[in-house]
């Protein structure tokens, strides 16, 4: 790229930042945060386009903490140290107190421990699963600077257990993406199913990329389970299905919110998954929830049913709440701390828009609290920064994704501690 | 300012590192022609290793052992150390892409080993609750990175030192001698398999040695860090900067680290903000392309190996 490119795309970057600020409030400052995503993945793209989404938003209700946000976005190929690498140059290069990501506990864990508690940076990421950050936290050791808005894999796995409850099946069988997540999930499974008396089989993992997935599933489909539990992304979670259900498999499945995609009922096909039900977090019975989904089909034509959008939404506007209650030139943990007062179960609700986002200014602005009621539920993080969420129980239909159950954050709460 | 100086002294570290590697890769390789395509093993093995002898107990996996660190990494270098005498033993007859596919074949296994075995590393999960070194004294932020690159700049030059008087000694001699023609180095009573095994072991120790200060790092390593990719990277690295030339690993090493840092950063900061969400397929692009070039127009990389002929009496200079 020559010099003068260079200059010309700084300069329309430059201009059209200058223009938003312009069509919004006359402010002359700009905040910027950073986002570490794997946005040379295909599923890491949306996250990162509502990650931005959340931003605009913002920066239409006059930017948070009296400037308009930049999101400064770094690709991390999901290689860890690249995604080091991008965070640090974030954090040292950029100014960045808020960093958002990343995506892989992989990568996200290496940026904590190198890059954000040294830095006294407040990271949330959108995604990361692993159980290995709520021991971190739980050591003391994060400094209360991570958070993440993925709920962790146990509401998921309490869940898929009442499901087989429910539905009375007898034995199962679990295949599981081999990942930290999948692995979790499996652990947490095999206990949730003991505990309410279903036998799993058989636990097979799946791995990434194959061709083919005919010897796992010839496995699991060996020991003749009653129902099949799938923790699986679309990817391999549609070839592996597609082989179950062609060698005689059961039709009978519980799936984990990573299939929660029109891609993988229209791969499988529709006259597959009549039996198939899916759990998730769900969204708050609250208005702005449906907001949010008018809101994302507005702008992206397209329901937000990929992995981690909600999450990637919810993760940004919380941590550009937190900078509007930290107020202007907030430290790190000013702004980590400030996360309490958005998140607050007592405070005013506010809903996940432009508009809610123009309230929670005016009540911050008067000393208040808000509850941000978002696209995953009512976030709440606890002291590990994991959270809980209500959760819900669907099904695919002709039309999308239908839901079935709806369980309040109560309900959950008391199925997981009838669990134990 | 100090921001500047505190992310290049970061940069600085990670490539000097990465540097350690591909001198381990270029005495394998650039001196003795052994193409480990499967340098992430020992990488693993050396960073798997050190953050499990040095770290803090973990429930539900091996580790927890709180060796002093010296011991810690001494004890990461040697499990790569032992895991190449055992595929050196095994793979060592094979002969160019066959020892390529072979060692690639022990390295995308080691990686299913470490996703797998939770019982010997975390799993997936990966290793966590390393302690840093002397983190209690130097505290958690710049003061420490200065310090902690310092030692990893004195490791790179002492490694850099030791392989430059390895090859320019009859080992190295040997070692060349090896790469250009097997059977007359035999014809002349020298054991080519045994040499081989040796420079191989010592390539990987070299390579254990930079993933131990790698888990030193980032106090952490998942099988994340141990894909492909990094084998990739660090071949790459060689090529680019000259085979058989030290100071071209090294140069390569801090050249393709910066030109991928570099590129994502660039293009962060000055692509149009509608092509920023594919900056990263861009990048990748880039990178392809450097590497493509070099191989096309500069072969032997940017500092080739210089040859020499030994002569007795007189120090040689490779």
């Amino acid at each position: 790229m020559s010099m003068t490119k260079k200059l010309g795309a700084g300069f329309g970057l430059a201009l059209s930042v200058t223009m938003m600020s312009g069509a919004a409030y006359a402010q002359d400052c700009t905040t910027k945060i950073g986002a570490v995503l794997p946005t040379s993945v295909d599923w890491g793209r949306p996250i990162a386009e509502t990650a931005q989404f959340a931003v605009d938003q913002v920066n239409a209700a006059g930017g948070a903490a009296g400037c308009q946000i930049e999101m400064v976005l770094r690709d991390t190929q999901v290689d860890p140290k690249v995604g080091v690498d991008a965070a640090k140059a974030l954090v040292d290069l950029e100014g960045v107190n808020v960093l958002l990501g990343a995506v892989s506990s992989g990568v996200s864990m290496p940026i904590l421990t190198s890059v954000t508690v040294p830095g006294g940076v407040m990271q949330m990421s959108c995604c990361s699963s692993s159980t290995a950050f709520t021991t971190l936290a739980e050591e003391g050791k994060t400094n209360g600077l991570w958070f993440r808005t993925f709920a962790t894999t146990g509401v998921q796995s309490a869940v898929g257990a009442k499901v087989a409850q429910d539905k009375g099946y007898k034995t199962i069988a679990v295949l599981y993406k081999n990942d930290d997540w999948g692995q979790d999930m499996a652990r947490q499974i095999a206990a949730d199913f003991a505990a309410v008396g279903v036998e799993v089989t058989t636990s097979v993992a799946i791995n990434d990329g194959q061709p083919s997935y005919r010897a796992e599933v010839t496995e699991a489909l060996s020991t003749q389970p009653e129902a099949l539990y799938l923790a699986l992304y679309p990817a391999e979670g549609t070839a592996a299905v597609r082989e179950w259900i062609s060698l005689g498999g059961t039709q009978n499945m519980i799936m984990a919110n990573a299939l929660k995609s029109d891609e993988f009922r229209d791969n499988v096909g529709l006259q597959y998954l009549g039996n198939a039900l899916g759990t998730d977090t769900a969204s708050p019975r609250a208005d702005s929830a449906d907001a949010f989904r008018a809101a994302y089909v507005e702008r992206f034509e397209s329901e937000p049913n990929g992995p981690g959008l909600a999450n990637s939404y919810d993760a940004t506007m919380i941590a550009l709440l937190a900078m509007e209650a930290a107020g202007k030139d907030a430290s790190g943990a000013e702004i980590a701390a400030a996360v309490a007062r958005v998140t607050d179960p007592d405070g005013t609700a506010v809903s996940a828009d432009t508009a809610g986002f123009t309230s929670a200014k005016e009540i911050l602005a008067g000393g208040g609290t808000v509850m941000f009621q978002g696209a995953t539920g009512n976030v709440r993080f606890d002291g590990n920064g994991d959270v809980s969420a209500p959760a819900v129980v669907w099904s695919f239909s002709e039309s999308g994704i239908e839901e079935v159950e709806f369980l309040s954050l109560d309900d959950v709460d008391a199925f997981i501690a009838s669990l134990q | 300012m100090i921001g500047v100086i505190s992310y290049l002294v970061f940069f600085a570290t990670t490539a000097s590192i990465l540097a350690i590697a591909v001198l381990g890769l270029n005495l394998q390789w650039g001196n003795t022609g052994l193409f480990n395509g499967g340098v992430v093993a020992f990488f693993g093995a050396g960073a798997y290793g050190t953050l499990i002898l040095g770290g803090t107990p973990q429930a539900g996996h091996l580790g927890g052992y709180g060796l002093f660190y010296p011991l810690a990494l001494l004890g990461g270098m040697a499990i790569a150390g032992l895991v190449a005498w055992i595929v050196g033993l095994l793979t060592l007859r094979l002969r160019h892409d066959y020892l390529a596919i072979a060692t690639f074949g022990v390295a995308v296994a080691f990686e299913n080993l470490m996703r797998n075995a939770e019982w010997l590393a975390g799993g997936a999960k990966g290793v966590r609750g390393f302690e840093r070194p002397l983190r209690d004294a130097l505290g958690d932020g710049f003061t420490y990175n200065i310090f902690f690159f310092l030692v990893v700049l004195v490791i790179l030059i002492a490694t850099y030192l030791f392989l430059e008087r390895l090859v320019a000694s009859p080992f190295g001699r040997l070692l060349r001698a090896i790469r250009e023609d097997e059977e007359a180095a035999q014809s002349l009573g020298k054991n080519p398999a045994r040499v081989r095994l040796m420079a191989f072991i010592t390539g990987s120790v070299i390579l254990g040695l930079a993933g131990g200060l790698y888990g030193t790092f980032y106090a952490f390593v998942s099988p994340q860090d141990v894909l492909p990719t990094l084998t990739f990277q660090i071949w790459a690295m060689l090529i680019v900067g000259g085979a058989g030339n030290n100071r071209g690993a090294i140069f390569g090493a801090f050249l393709i680290w910066g030109a991928w840092t570099a590129s994502g950063w660039a293009l962060s900061r000055f692509a149009p903000i509608e092509a920023q969400l594919y900056t990263g397929s861009v990048q990748f692009i880039l990178i392809g392309s450097v590497i493509v070039g070099m191989l096309m127009w500069r072969p032997h990389g940017l500092l080739p190996e210089r040859l020499v002929v030994s002569q007795r009496g007189k120090t040689p200079s490779a």
